[in-house]
């Protein structure tokens, strides 16, 4: 990882010196143990703040939109995709960034680690040869890195950048994961067991909208949720409100979400925001053969219309 | 313990429409309890929440003179959800009022000065109130010279036409009418506020100038009034915000530490010099 | 009244008893977080825990409140406030950093000129008991804002755990009514000791993270530095500060109409979301997340203390923990108190 993040600087450091970018947007440590945090870094003797490591969790195409300055960003394989739909929806053009790709093996979900450790407080983390060394008050306990993975990288068949202006590290071998399996067994479900589920994770939710922020493909100037005329939902935390956000919101990201679960991770309340989002992406995987933020080329499935759609749910609904 | 979030019913007993685009539209409302009436106590510059129940509730000035008894006048800028439904309302029909609120005008500190009012556009509705507080017999003698230079983008847009007109017979007041954009029957004043401001020139000697108008025209009267040498300390403004509570609760409207409903709308310049450049 | 000693093994019977005259709240597990939450019986209360994910003002200060209530739109004339006369609260196990809050919470609802008639129903008869952290965490920073991890400002009575027992330190009148109701027995000197040294050891593990001495005078300072935007860059103007923050208290009023008839409800809000101050006529006094962000800090740490006399702040930490791209009070303040 020390060279990794030693590839970053230098990369961020050339690219800010010969002026090719005015802004390096990256990874830096945080100021926790398990955590590491956005930074932007305009001169190249800031440089030196940028980090990689296990817990460069942020999705930070976040912080293209609308940005009228050339930019470099560190980008793991999720992120890239991210940023190859933000490009096909003209809110950043695809000479402004210049894609630092970093093959990613997963990111180590804190709340598991956290959990596994009952609550025991964690003040430093160590990494070496795919362990966390974990030291608080007076414990070390080590872990296998890759069994604290976050479930979307657990998930994740797109490691690898899909494009990239600069590669660090090496492309990393895809998993053959059958990544939709419990949507798949979460289908097989009743109706009343799928929406009693749908409403105990909505009770979770407090309406913060740290999930809806924290999306990179959520860049709405105003939400649907602010509209006063008409007001689509209601602000409050009641249940009905709160589940239609959030199917609301999975269907405007239908065909565009990248499944890189930065939602999930921003939920202060552990709220399973996923499910609804991935359950479309396997739709329109199989409806119309399309994955969000793999090719440049490709236009989303909702932005076209070819005439060999499916419609089976307007003929047979 | 007084409920501060309950409004209380009034009756729409009339509604004007002042402007030619109809987007502004004055009420004249009444209290169908007359012990809420005497209990509502209220100078010139305050504000209150109107109710339109089932839409919400928004900030307006008092646009009328708390001299003029049994009714409380509100002129209304249609542009969301309650001042639209405002606008589709008829007289007969019921809103809330929710108030006093606000500091409203120093009337002590106004008594034996000279007024200079300047007013543009919407903003000119707690003036109005003001100056018809002053205007009234018992209260005229209370304040020295009363200047009144009202201005509107054109003359469609005026608020309060035939008040103007009366206005504009009396000798107790100064009153220059000015439109930003003339028309064929216009024969008053053309210029923009600030200009005819300078214009008219209005002495500063024992003089408040009180200041109220959309951004735009607050931004260049002000050197206008300073240049005539009205100090900070004399130089009032009525600020507007995005306001809910009207408490100071809510935590919407504040600029540096004073919310604009609580230790507002009214400030002198010299205190908003003090605060923070954030409105 | 003298301190007294609990067995933690009677804590849940304990509760059982309270909870015939109380309505009682206390931290229970969800999954895997801590919340406070109404309890229906003594066993339900968890209380080896660090903090509740969201605080206990929610139970004072719901995030949804009904006002009043309607049955028809033009009938402004009978409304209806729907005030009951509810048992009183029992707040039981809260930390003292959420208790501290309660007391700048109480300024807020509570002042002279407006009353705030919902908060006070359920304040008036309130008793909080208070748990006393004894191992506190590296993200506390309590004792820098002027409390502490025993500190009994708001609390009505404070525990402090010492191993198999509770001691129970009697901080008010309120608090001493509801233990002579339990006769719990006095503690011993021996006992006391050890929470003497319990609380010794807690206060000296917090570090002091903040220096709020001249921070005032410093933020009132530098309003207009760019090191705003510089440190504010990262935040993606969501609520979770706000709305997990003890001494938030930001809301708005809304309608909300059925066929016939509605609602009129105070909802949380957050100075943090975009449109907070947004007017009607399109103009925005704080339009992007450097303005935001300045005036929740301005707010906290000046302006609360020029309304309030006390910073809208108890360290709590949660904000630090929960923020999802790691933008740290603790950082920010360091900063600026750097400048």
């Amino acid at each position: 990882m020390t060279d990794l993040s030693n590839q970053i600087r230098e990369s961020a450091r050339k690219l800010l010196q010969q002026r090719e970018v005015e802004l390096v947007i990256g990874f830096e440590q945080g100021t926790l143990p398990l955590r590491n945090t956005p930074c932007f870094i305009r001169g190249q003797e800031e440089a030196e703040r940028l980090i990689w490591g296990s817990f460069c969790d942020n999705n930070l195409a976040n912080y293209l939109v609308k940005r009228q300055e050339k930019v470099a960003i560190v980008a793991k394989g999720c992120d890239v995709r991210a940023i190859v739909e933000l490009i096909k929806e003209k809110q950043v053009t695809r000479e402004q960034v210049i894609i630092i790709g970093i093959p990613c093996q997963g990111m180590v979900d804190r709340r598991r680690i956290e959990a596994e450790l009952e609550g025991k407080e964690i003040l430093e983390v160590g990494e070496g040869d795919d362990k966390l060394i974990l030291k608080g008050d007076g414990f070390t306990r080590v872990l296998n890195w890759n069994e604290y993975l976050y479930p979307s990288c657990e998930a994740c068949t797109h490691r690898n950048p899909v494009i990239y202006d600069i590669l660090i590290g090496d492309m990393v071998e895809e998993k053959a994961t059958d990544r939709y399996a419990d949507i798949a067994e979460f289908e097989t479900k009743s109706p009343e067991e799928r929406w009693q589920y749908i409403s105990d994770e909505a009770s979770k939710c407090i309406r913060c909208y740290a999930c809806r922020n924290t999306c990179p493909l959520c860049y709405c100037q105003e939400c649907f949720v602010d509209d006063t005329h008409p007001q689509w939902i209601g602000k409050t935390t009641n249940i009905s409100d709160t589940i239609i956000f959030h199917i609301m919101r999975a269907l405007h990201l239908a065909g565009r979400c990248v499944e890189c679960g930065a939602c999930e991770r921003a939920c202060p309340t552990g709220v399973d925001i996923r499910k609804l989002n991935r359950k479309l992406a396997s739709d329109v995987k199989e409806l119309f053969h399309y994955e969000a933020g793999i090719s440049l080329d490709q236009v989303a499935p909702l932005a076209t219309f070819r005439p060999d759609d499916p419609e089976g749910f307007m003929l047979n609904p | 313990m007084k409920n501060p979030y309950l409004p209380l019913p009034m009756r729409i007993d009339r509604v004007v429409t002042e402007t030619e685009d109809k987007n502004i539209k004055t009420f004249s409302l009444s209290f169908l309890n007359s012990e809420d009436e005497t209990g509502f106590k209220y100078i010139p510059g305050q504000f209150a929440e109107l109710s339109v129940l089932g839409k919400g509730e928004a900030p307006f000035s008092i646009a009328s003179s708390p001299t003029q008894e049994g009714r409380l006048e509100f002129t209304v800028n249609k542009v969301g959800v309650v001042t639209t439904a405002l606008h589709n309302m008829e007289p007969g029909e019921t809103v809330g009022v929710r108030g006093p609120l606000g500091n409203g005008y120093p009337i002590e500190a106004l008594k034996g000065k000279n007024i200079v009012i300047i007013g543009g556009g919407f903003g000119f509705t707690s003036l109005r109130a003001l100056t018809n507080f002053m205007l009234v017999q018992r209260n005229r003698s209370n304040f020295g010279d009363i200047t009144v230079i009202y201005g509107a983008r054109s003359p469609g847009l005026l608020l309060y036409k035939d008040e103007l007109q009366e206005w504009g017979k009396q000798d107790d007041l100064q009153l220059y009418v000015t439109v930003d954009r003339g028309d064929e029957e216009w024969k008053g004043k053309v210029g923009v506020v600030p200009a005819i401001a300078k214009e008219v020139a209005p002495g500063s000697n024992n003089a408040y100038a009180l200041v109220c108008g959309p951004p735009v025209m607050i931004r260049f009267t002000l050197p206008v009034v300073q240049e005539l040498g009205f100090p900070p300390e004399r130089t009032l403004l009525s600020l507007e915000m995005r306001m809910k509570c009207g408490l100071g609760k809510c935590g919407r409207c504040n600029i540096g530490n004073k919310y604009v409903c609580r230790d507002g709308p009214v400030f002198t310049l010299a205190e908003l010099n003090q605060l923070p450049r954030e409105y | 009244m003298k301190a007294k000693i609990i067995r933690k093994q009677d804590i849940a019977d304990l509760l059982d008893n309270l909870l015939r005259k109380y309505e009682v709240f206390a931290p229970v597990k969800r999954d895997d977080l801590v919340v406070c939450d109404r309890i229906g019986s003594g066993s339900e209360a968890f209380l080896d825990y660090t903090n509740s994910i969201k605080p206990p003002k929610e139970i004072l200060f719901p995030q949804s409140e009904t006002l009043f209530t309607y049955s028809s739109f033009d009938d402004a004339a009978n409304i209806k406030v729907p005030l009951s006369k509810e048992r009183p609260y029992l707040l039981f196990g809260i930390r003292p950093c959420d208790a501290r809050s309660l007391t700048l919470l109480d300024k807020v609802f509570n002042e002279e000129k407006y009353k705030d008639v919902y908060y006070l129903n359920r304040r008036a008869n309130m008793v909080v008991v208070a748990i006393g952290c004894v191992k506190p965490r590296a993200t506390c920073f309590c004792t820098s804002v002027g409390g502490g991890p025993f500190s009994p400002e708001g609390s009505d009575l404070l525990l402090a755990d010492i191993g198999d027992d509770y001691i129970v330190q009697v901080i008010t009148d309120k608090g001493a009514k509801l233990l002579e109701e339990r006769e719990a027995e006095d503690a011993g000197e021996d006992k006391l000791a050890l929470m003497r040294k319990a609380i010794r050891e807690a206060e000296a593990s917090i570090l002091p993270q903040i220096t709020i001495d001249g921070l005032k005078e410093k933020l009132d300072r530098v309003f207009d530095d760019p090191i705003w935007g510089v440190l504010s860059e990262k935040c993606i103007s969501c609520g979770v500060c706000t709305y997990l923050c003890p001494t938030c208290y930001c809301f708005d009023i809304v309608d909300e109409a059925r066929d016939s008839g509605g609602e009129r409800l105070r909802i949380w809000d957050s100075c943090q979301f975009p449109l907070f101050t947004l007017q009607a006529s399109g103009v925005n006094p704080r339009p992007t997340n450097k303005e935001r962000y300045r005036q929740r800090i301005m707010h906290k740490f000046s302006y609360c203390i020029d309304d309030y006399g006390q910073i809208g702040c108890v360290g709590c930490g949660r904000c630090v923990t929960e923020c999802p791209v790691n933008l740290d009070i603790r950082q920010v303040l360091t900063t600026i108190s750097n400048k």
